[in-house]
């Protein structure tokens, strides 16, 4: 097998604008799956609404494109159904963290066996540039031209709520680190969330002052440094992957025993 | 079901009668049904199918259960259990089933089955929760944007709850689509007596390939062509889908053509009730004759306009402010009297004051064998088909 035999390059090109950040997160994806001997028969893609959801369309794998923001309960639905699938999601930020926010919020808390991709380009791409749940305070968006008045969701800290839990950050750029994150929480027994700093060239790049997809990869590259080993947080910025406990059989917890602070 | 599980002895015997709350019943019939997933969230008054397949779960490890966040998740979720491969529903009331209407289109959009069952409450909004109300019709059918075709079933009994559950899968089986199961706060909450073993209905088999079956099929919610490229602005090829979605839909409701037609035949005016409200109004036999939808969506215009035609007035009794009162004149083409039960009010005296209204109450007293609903369980229609029965029940 190979890496393009993961992908549907029949239909290529792919709707996704010249210099997007998506495409480089589909081909280490794949090929990880196939380091992994992921394949159509084992390993189920699910993806939400925003132009990353579009990637369950050109991969050679049974795909649920689902409606926006609801990747999360199917994919979930989906393990307990069939624990024997690998049941990756492949998202936006906008469609996770925001419509998606309250399913991100409890399939965390529950913790099941599955691997979530965020293309965090902390803009809402497909509908043309509206501030999104991670858009950094004062960016100029088309929905906020006076800047973001609010601060970006902590992705990383909601995540780490639950203590078992996997959250790795990296960036397109950082193809090393990203596949390493990807093949990790493919591993994990339990909730895996990889947040991908993405570039979004034509409808947040161009506005904030970036010249071309390049540049924004320039940026990554000297914006963003490895993190600490071992890391129990990173900093903004930071590359790495926290881990949690990997998650023991489960309990009965009485009430008030700290359990998830 | 722990009766037949701790002692399958018992199943053997002809008579297993006992008291089964509607609720209850309805989560009997989908385990009959092969259901295999469940995904919700508590809201009176639904939350007894909830609690039990929960307790069903605990014991029958094959029997996946998930309590949501909330009814979005839940719907989604059984979406998700349904395209895995396993037979798969929720149960909700009036605002659960309004925040599960997006993932209804999409299961019409996708071709997903699965059963939603929603037991009526007073609405709109939060509204009366523990109240029994008829006013989902129009959400049943046209709840999600856009056009598709829904089939919706609604049981008067108890032992209706159980039959009508596995109908209601086999339905979904046969059209891909998530079939509505409608109940109320009342029947939801009946408790009678019952032979659930006693009724047999055959149940439809999973087709459809489950997820990861080998194939790279893409199950999408946008307009797509059959490679999985966008067909967002081709009204062909969304035609071409939609028309042939809707032919197959239809030809599979046509073998659920469900409805109760009895009472007082010779009568030269007709009730229409259904749910809850027919087993109200039973009191009212001796005066009129019955028709009672059981299949609620796609409407019965065939059946009803056989019968229509024979009674110079129709009444329907509904507790909702004439949802279903304008469908039947849509349906015919002529005016009916209305007698809509509004606030939770399903009683015999909220109907004869609804009569009394538009001059049709009975002139001999019906109070002489008005019987409370819950005790009307020991005269309860027999099973319906998409033959006309009933009339029996005439005193």
């Amino acid at each position: 097998m190979a890496v393009k035999d993961k992908l549907k390059t029949h239909l290529f090109p792919t709707i996704w604008c010249p210099g997007c950040g998506i495409g480089l997160i589909m081909q280490q994806l794949a090929s990880v799956m196939d380091d992994l001997g992921l394949d159509k028969t084992n390993t189920v893609l699910v993806t939400g609404i925003g132009c990353t959801g579009r990637m369950g369309a050109y991969m050679n794998f049974e795909s649920v494109y689902t409606l926006h923001g609801r990747t999360l309960p199917v994919a979930e639905a989906i393990k307990m159904v069939r624990p024997e699938l690998n049941v990756i999601v492949v998202s936006g930020d906008g469609d996770l963290a925001s419509i998606g926010g309250n399913h991100l919020l409890h399939s965390i808390r529950r913790n099941p066996n599955i691997t979530v991709l965020c293309n965090n380009n902390e803009i809402y791409g497909l509908t043309g540039g509206q501030t999104g749940p991670t858009t950094p305070m004062g960016t100029n968006t088309i929905s906020s031209p006076a800047g973001a008045a609010y601060t970006p969701l902590n992705l990383q800290g909601v995540v780490n709520t639950n203590p078992n839990a996997f959250y790795a950050r990296t960036t397109v750029y950082h193809q090393g680190p990203m596949r390493k994150a990807i093949k990790e929480a493919i591993g994990w027994p339990g909730f895996s969330f990889i947040d991908i700093a993405s570039q979004c060239i034509e409808n947040n790049g161009r506005r904030i002052g970036f010249g071309s997809a390049y540049e924004m990869l320039e940026h990554y590259k000297t914006e963003y440094k490895p993190g600490p080993r071992d890391a129990t947080r990173l900093e903004p910025h930071q590359l790495g992957i926290v881990k949690g406990e990997p998650a023991t059989a489960a309990g009965a917890a009485p009430s008030g025993d700290g359990h998830g602070e | 079901m722990s009766t037949a599980t701790t002692q399958p002895e018992r199943e053997t015997k002809p008579m297993t009668k006992r008291l089964v709350q509607g609720n209850e019943a309805v989560l009997l019939g989908a385990i009959r049904a092969g259901a295999s997933f469940f995904a919700g969230y508590p809201i009176s008054p639904s939350s007894e199918i909830l609690a039990q397949a929960s307790v069903y779960a605990a014991s029958h490890p094959e029997f996946r259960f998930i309590q949501e966040e909330d009814e979005i998740a839940s719907a989604n979720a059984i979406l998700g259990g349904s395209l895995a491969g396993a037979k798969s529903f929720t149960a909700t009331s009036g605002p659960g089933f309004s925040l599960m209407q997006e993932a209804i289109g999409y299961g019409h959009k996708v071709g997903i089955p699965c059963v939603i069952v929603n037991v009526m409450r007073v609405g709109p909004a939060t509204g009366m929760p523990t109240m029994p109300g008829q006013g989902d019709l129009n959400q049943a059918r046209y709840g999600s944007t856009g056009d598709y075709t829904s089939m919706v079933f609604y049981p008067s009994t108890v032992a209706e709850c159980y039959e009508y559950a596995i109908q209601a899968f086999n339905a979904a089986e046969e059209s891909r689509t998530p079939v509505i199961l409608l109940s109320d706060a009342f029947l939801g909450h009946l408790n009678e007596v019952a032979d659930l073993d006693a009724i047999k209905v055959k149940v439809v088999p999973r087709t459809m390939e489950p997820l990861a079956s080998g194939g790279t099929r893409l199950f999408s919610g946008v307009a797509t062509y059959a490679d999985g490229e966008p067909a967002t602005a081709d009204a062909d090829e969304y035609i071409r889908q939609y028309e042939e979605a809707k032919k197959h839909r239809l030809e599979v409701a046509e073998r659920y053509a469900f409805y109760e037609y009895g009472w007082n035949k010779e009568s030269d005016t007709l009730v229409i009730a259904f749910g809850i409200t027919r087993r109200v109004a039973q009191p009212l036999a001796p005066h009129f004759a019955l028709f009672r939808p059981i299949r609620i969506w796609p409407t019965l215009d065939k059946e009803l306009g056989a019968i229509a035609g024979r009674y110079k007035k129709i009444i329907v009794i509904e507790g909702s402010d004439g949802q279903y009162a304008n469908v039947v004149e849509r349906m015919l083409f002529r005016r009916v009297e209305r007698v809509p039960l509004l606030g939770g009010r399903m009683s015999l005296e909220a109907i004869r004051e609804g009569l009394d209204r538009i001059g049709l109450l009975p002139s001999e007293p019906t109070a002489s064998g008005a019987e409370s609903p819950a005790s009307v369980g020991a005269e309860s229609p027999a099973p319906a088909g998409s033959r006309a029965v009933g009339g029996s029940s005439v005193p």
